[in-house]
């Protein structure tokens, strides 16, 4: 614009709006206004992710329970025997940790002999003249000696205690007893339920003294247990629950026998058609079944591997429950209420079933406690709260760690703080676990199992699931179409200030 | 793979032997009765009412104020442990569940022996207060329905607090409440799903809480292709406390059946054969009475009929009634029209019911309509009644153009009185109406409403959204007969409702207007103005 000429218009750089400085203006706070804008996507955008204490669960892997067992030896009486067992004990116990490293690696015996009084929390052993059999007292154990068979003592009392204090691995073979064992659940439901097969078709139980029944078999067990689970119980009767096969028929001249073989034994509940299951509540449910059969599958035996009925009418189911087979004798009437005759020895089998499938270890044979009015024994239930506290403590230990392996593998994943919370507290009650040396069984277990609910609670957290998945193309597809026209004159307006601004500054330096 | 057998055998000596002894039938502390009664109706129908009753002798319900400790232990025999689990672990002491199929006619089939008729999935409740919050009535009422949804396969858990109100002038409980603590009391909770349908997948849960399942007694009937087959259908639950007797329980079926239909020379013979497929082939030994009975049509409508076999006990001149209770051999049932050709349908049918009422939602506009409601008095007397319109938000009243008239055309509005209406909260809680109209002698009313229909949000769709919302029936409820109530049809409302197909369209679409906007503004803004002087430009080229 060298040559100016009057043509009655404003040079226009001189108006305001088209002054340098204003254009200036426009573009940084449309800039700051994207910048600004940016935490705002970024909050609504992004998902609640609190970081959890990944080193601490990664710790854990190298940590171990300790439970200690500390047994003290009578030495009062047989001197030089009681001597020796001291020395066979510390000896097995050792063995027997080294061959089953799997199941016995948290323990850690020690053996000491010890006269008078028996030191507290400890399994005292003691020789004893009078006796016939070997006899548990809470935590004591006497052995007869039997008159001067010393060295047979010195070999029997030490597998005694190893079967009572490590009963599982020996003396059945391994595998036979562990699987039947319900997983841990600081609360189980027990359902007595008694079916007929086919009450209408003409012989029908209506009633059972079932309260009666629960209250003198399996209450006192439950007690006895209440530190380890808290139990609901319940029960009804069913009329009608077909089975979902066909016995075999076993005839022998004039009798019918009913045969249920070893593989109709694994699909003997017909859960399509017996309603048992439970609809309140996520509690794991035993469940212990009387079975009457029907008139036309009168009687039903069990049959062993060679096809011959055997004289037992009671089976496990693994982790599910029991069953009781009860045969009704022909002359029964058509309605009738079981009393306490029949019941009885059919809750005897439940309360052995209700033992081994929360885990109790049988007494070893020819054992006997002083106290037959309760039903277990101090050795085995601080057995079974050792095993249980272990057992907890592994699996919730796995648990942390699948959280933490899950959380990191998945980046979409929610983390909320209800689950950042239980997992640190589940954490801290592994740690006190851990760094405890536990002389009191019982304390250890309620440890693991806090541990273990927590965690637990943590892992099924439904937050979690609340998984926010946009793949990247999606992503694009929404944001280009918005950002693309409308970065491009931002940006170009932005260099071509720029290089005007520069031009003027070399314009400038050359003048 | 695992070695070891996963059955173990646990010898426990002795061999299961037992010796009964016979039970006394008196010191029953369950009682089990069932009874089917059987209506020829005037059209050709037939209506049939199963009930199975379980008395729980004694039990009292569970307090709320214990929930949250540990219950005492539950032990049942008849009555089905599944619902008693229910029952307690949510201190439930009246709740009726009913889940129909269809519109029951009134004016045809009079009023059904279960007043539960309305068409979807109808659930109310009583319940006491509880002490903590996660024992209050809400949160109980949420885990009743999810708990029942489970039982029987039903999906109430969709009775969200979007269908909950507590009209308890309508329901009131039909047993006894147990008295509660001073500042606690009991109220209603009544949801209804106007879509859910009922299905097989609920009968089979709903058979299984029966003794006789099935097998035996009149449950045996309960054939699942022959109920859905028939013209109407539903299944009620309902659970009560009686003071002084205990719980009671009752299962209930009806339908109404069609045997004109099925018949191929078109006759109105039936049998229970015909009707269900199969007659009862034996007794249910455990139910206290089992008894079938039919209702006589009457001579005017009836014609001659034969009935087979000779009822075994008659005691009123309408009602044939057959005592199953220790019978053993099968029972068929038949009813013959033997001098009828061909059943000819009556052309003029007269109301059975008290009253006739038709609900209709008028107007083609996705924004407007009006809501019609006309009732006839079918009887001689003045009747009131009590209205109850439960409306989902997204159909809210103009309460102000509610509009009452007579057969002839007449304004009435004095008919209409004692009204209270609860409006609804956007997005959250139903509205509710009700009012008790009086109606003369043979009169007609009519009732007339303008609604708004609401715009949805994106989300608050369903996944059929293109085909409209269900809206509750409206219910009637007689002021001197409560439990004679009446459920009109429910409604379907068409709702202005997106494009859910297109959404990337629409991103692009809307972000490309954005970008124009913003694209032409920030243009408009920084554009840079210079004067071309043209005269010039002009003489320069012309030179």
């Amino acid at each position: 614009m060298s040559n100016h000429v009057d043509h009655g218009l404003k040079e226009p750089s001189t108006l305001t709006f088209e002054q340098p400085r204003t254009r200036v203006w426009i573009l940084t706070s449309y800039l700051l206004l994207v910048f600004l804008a940016v935490p705002l996507w970024w909050s609504t955008t992004s998902i609640e992710r609190l970081s959890l204490p990944t080193s601490r669960v990664d710790s854990l892997g190298s940590k171990e329970l300790h439970l200690p067992i500390s047994v003290a030896v009578d030495i009062a009486s047989h001197g030089t025997t009681s001597d020796e067992l001291v020395e066979k004990l510390q000896m097995r116990f050792e063995s027997r940790r080294q061959d089953i490293p799997e199941l016995y690696s948290h323990l850690e015996f020690s053996v000491n002999p010890f006269r008078g009084s028996a030191p507290p929390d400890a399994y005292s052993v003691s020789l004893t003249e009078d006796a016939q059999f070997p006899t548990i007292q809470r935590r004591h154990l006497s052995v007869p000696t039997h008159h001067g068979q010393c060295p047979r003592i010195v070999n029997q009392a030490p597998d005694l205690l190893l079967s009572l204090l490590t009963p599982y691995g020996t003396p059945s073979p391994p595998g036979t007893f562990r699987h039947l064992v319900a997983k841990y659940a600081p609360r189980y439901r027990l359902a007595f339920t008694l079916l007929n097969e086919d009450a209408a078709a003409g012989r029908a139980v209506v009633g059972w003294d079932v309260a009666d029944m629960i209250s003198r078999w399996i209450s006192p067990v439950l007690k006895q247990t209440s530190e380890l689970h808290n139990f609901t119980v319940e029960s009804q009767i069913k009329f009608y629950a077909p089975l979902a096969f066909e016995p075999r028929v076993l005839s022998n001249g004039e009798d019918v026998t009913y045969g249920l073989s070893q593989e109709n034994l694994k699909v003997f509940v017909n859960s399509a058609e017996w309603t048992l299951a439970s609809s309140v509540s996520n509690d794991p449910v035993l469940h212990f079944v009387v079975f009457v059969p029907s008139i036309s599958h009168t009687p039903l035996r069990i049959l062993d591997d060679a096809s011959q009925p055997i004289s037992s009418g009671a089976f496990i189911l693994p982790q599910w429950g029991g069953i009781v087979l009860l045969n009704l004798p022909v002359d029964t009437p058509s309605k009738l209420r079981l009393t306490e005759a029949e019941l009885d020895h059919v809750f005897s089998g439940f309360r052995a079933q209700l033992l081994r499938l929360i885990g109790v270890s049988e007494l070893p044979p020819g054992v006997q406690s002083t106290d037959p009015s309760l039903p277990l024994t101090d050795f085995q239930l601080d057995t079974l709260y050792r095993q249980r506290a272990f057992e907890n403590a592994g699996s919730s230990k796995e648990t942390l760690q699948s959280i933490v392996k899950l959380v990191d593998q998945i980046s979409n994943m929610p983390v909320g703080q209800d689950v950042r919370d239980d997992v640190l507290e589940a954490l801290s009650a592994l740690e006190v676990l851990f760094a405890g040396f536990w002389n009191v069984p019982a304390l250890a277990l309620q440890h693991s199992s806090r541990a273990l609910t927590l965690a637990s609670r943590a892992f099924f957290n439904p937050g979690m699931l609340a998984l926010l998945y946009f793949p990247a193309e999606h992503k694009y597809a929404v944001y280009t179409p918005l950002f693309a026209p409308v970065a491009v004159p931002l940006l170009v307006t932005l260099l071509r200030e720029v290089s005007a601004w520069r031009k003027t500054r070399n314009r400038a330096n050359t003048t | 793979m695992m070695r070891s057998p996963p059955i173990c055998l646990f010898l426990i000596g002795a061999m299961m032997m037992g010796t009964g002894k016979a039970v006394k039938a008196t010191a029953e502390e369950e009682e089990f009765r069932e009874e089917l009664t059987l209506r020829p109706l005037p059209d050709g129908k037939v209506a049939a009412h199963f009930s199975f009753s379980t008395l729980l002798r004694g039990a009292v319900p569970r307090a709320p104020s214990s929930l949250g400790t540990d219950d005492t232990s539950q032990h049942y025999s008849i009555f089905p442990l599944a619902l008693g689990q229910i029952l307690r672990e949510h201190a439930i002491p009246e709740f009726h569940l009913t889940i129909n199929s269809g519109k029951w006619d009134y004016d045809r089939w009079g009023h059904p022996g279960e007043p539960g008729v309305g068409s979807g999935a109808e659930l109310w409740a009583w319940m006491g207060d509880g002490v903590q919050r996660e024992t209050s009535i809400d949160e109980r009422w949420k885990a009743l329905q999810n708990s029942l949804s489970g039982l029987f396969c039903a999906s109430l858990g969709q009775m969200h607090t979007l269908h909950t109100t507590s009209p308890a002038r309508a329901f009131p409980p039909t047993g006894d409440l147990p008295r509660l603590p001073a500042p606690h009391k009991h109220s209603l909770r009544h949801a209804t799903l106007p879509a859910e349908r009922v299905c097989t997948e609920n009968l089979t849960p709903f058979l299984k809480l029966l003794p006789c399942p099935a097998r035996a007694g009149i449950a045996a009937l309960l054939e699942p292709h022959k109920v859905f087959d028939a013209n109407w259908h539903g299944l009620g639950v309902h659970v009560r406390w009686r003071a002084g007797a205990g719980v009671e329980l009752v299962l209930s079926v009806q339908a109404v059946l069609d045997p004109v239909r099925i018949s191929v020379e078109r006759r109105r013979d039936w049998s229970l054969r015909s009707l269900f497929d199969r007659s009862i082939p034996r007794s249910c030994n455990i139910a206290t009475s089992s008894v079938v009975r039919v209702m006589l049509p009457s001579a005017s409508e009836g014609g001659s009929y034969t009935l087979s076999p000779e009822p075994w006990l008659s005691t009123e001149d309408s009602i044939a009634s057959y005592d199953l209770t220790n019978g053993t051999s099968e029972l068929d049932i038949a009813m013959t029209w033997p001098e009828e050709q061909r059943f000819s349908y009556p052309l003029d049918l007269s109301p059975l019911s008290d009253l006739s009422v038709r609900r209709t939602l008028k107007g083609s506009s996705q924004t407007h309509g009006e809501l019609s409601v006309v009732i006839r008095n079918n009887q001689p007397v003045t009747v009131r009644t009590h209205y109850l319109e439960t409306m989902p938000w997204h159909v809210e009243f103009f309460l102000h153009t509610l509009g009452v008239s007579c057969g002839d055309g007449t304004k009435c509005d004095y008919l209409f009185t004692n009204m209270a209406y609860t409006p609804s909260q956007p997005h959250n809680k139903p509205a509710l109406l009700q009012a008790t109209i009086e109606l003369p002698p043979h009169e007609t009313v009519h009732l007339s409403l303008r609604v708004h229909k609401a715009f949805l949000r994106y989300q608050e769709h369903r996944p059929d959204a293109q085909r409209g919302w269900d809206l509750p029936p409206a219910v009637f409820v007689p002021v001197d007969a409560p439990f004679r109530r009446i459920y009109t049809s429910a409604l379907l409302v068409d709702l202005a409702t997106p494009d859910f197909s297109m959404p990337y369209n629409v991103i692009i679409m809307s972000s490309t207007l954005i970008a124009l906007v913003f694209g032409s503004l920030f243009n408009m803004l920084i554009r840079r103005f210079v004067v071309v002087n043209l005269d010039d430009e002009v003489s320069t080229s012309t030179q």
